[in-house]
């Protein structure tokens, strides 16, 4: 609804019947009460968008086991079968560090941006009635 | 004037051709060609009887000209087939890949895939930017990228550094002997990456992954 502050008061009656948001907006509006609240520039309407999130910097993963096996590559002249267990360990981490990094992408109980950003191309919220 | 009014005679191509990506929706399964595939019911478990259940149901991509039944098939090998292959001549790379078997004594499979599996590094090397200056970080690298580096530079190695007058199965054949034996200029490289990615461990906490 691209309607402007003044607009909005006249269709504060008929907007009573719809929810309990638009009285509250309408009367941070309204200049019945001295001056008003909020002197919206753009409408107050939602966009059919969501800003995505910054990636929060993680840590570097496996470091330990990583310098452990390049001790050993150090002390046996980078010879792997005589290292193998470090190898070993250090791959076991590495699926460990890949296989959290994945759970913990998906969940949370939120929707991703891009996930909501498809959602709502396909199911925009209507604008104007066509 | 003329030519380039030509150019829109003729026939349209499309300026962009998809090399890489798969127009298959994440929907599709992947095609299953082995004979083996129908096994009794009774052998298998209740998740494996439901992936047999949805491969009834769902869609399944298109099967690739290279997929066989046979058993002498090895998807390895389609793989290093692929990467060497040079203007789509699948005929000629499969024909320099079935000679250094003769040349190969015993089991030249096995002799392949320990080959290969002793030319894979185990850390790689990342580029990260930190303060205005790129840092060569020691990186753990999924098994994939591993195997691709392994095949990448047998082939390059073959390409370049033998002398002129050898044929590809021969210097191939040569190289995945020594590389059997941990010797020669694939692990030599594999073992200068590892002694790089050593030298810099102090910078493997710039990474944020």
């Amino acid at each position: 609804m691209f309607i402007t502050g003044a607009v909005y008061i006249r269709h504060y009656r008929k907007a009573m019947s719809g929810s309990v948001i638009q009285e509250k907006v309408a009367k941070l509006l309204s200049r019945q009460s001295g001056k008003p609240v909020l002197r919206p520039i753009k409408p107050l309407a939602l966009k059919n968008e969501v800003a995505s999130r910054k990636l929060k910097k993680g840590e570097a993963t496996c470091v330990t086991e990583m310098s452990l096996l390049m001790a050993c590559w150090k002390q046996n002249d980078f010879n792997n079968t005589v290292c193998s267990k470090e190898v070993s360990v250090f791959y076991t981490c590495v699926e460990k560090a890949q296989n959290k990094a994945k759970a913990k992408q998906g969940t949370q109980g939120r929707l991703l941006p891009k996930e909501a950003n498809t959602l709502l191309k396909r199911f925009p919220n209507q604008s104007s009635e066509i | 004037m003329a030519a380039s009014v030509r150019h829109l005679l003729k026939p349209w191509t499309p300026s962009l051709c998809l090399v890489r990506w798969s127009r298959y929706n994440s929907y599709y399964l992947d095609p299953d060609p082995s004979k083996d595939a129908r096994v009794p019911d009774s052998e298998l478990s209740p998740e494996q009887k439901e992936l047999q259940e949805l491969k009834t149901v769902r869609r399944i991509k298109a099967a690739l000209s290279s997929d066989t039944s046979s058993p002498f098939s090895d998807p390895l090998m389609s793989k290093f087939i692929n990467m060497m292959m040079q203007d789509g001549s699948k005929i000629l790379a499969r024909g320099i890949m079935t000679q250094p078997r003769e040349e190969i004594e015993c089991s030249p499979h096995s002799v392949f895939q320990q080959a290969l599996e002793n030319c894979k590094p185990i850390i790689g090397l990342a580029s990260v930017q930190k303060g205005g200056k790129s840092y060569q970080v020691p990186v753990p690298l999924t098994d994939n990228r591993r195997g691709f580096l392994a095949m990448k530079w047998m082939i390059t190695e073959c390409r370049d550094n033998k002398h002129r007058r050898t044929h590809m199965y021969e210097k191939l054949s040569q190289e995945l002997l020594a590389a059997f034996a941990n010797e020669g200029n694939v692990v030599k490289r594999k073992h200068d990456l590892h002694r790089m990615a050593e030298a810099n461990r102090a910078y493997a906490h710039y990474r944020w992954w």
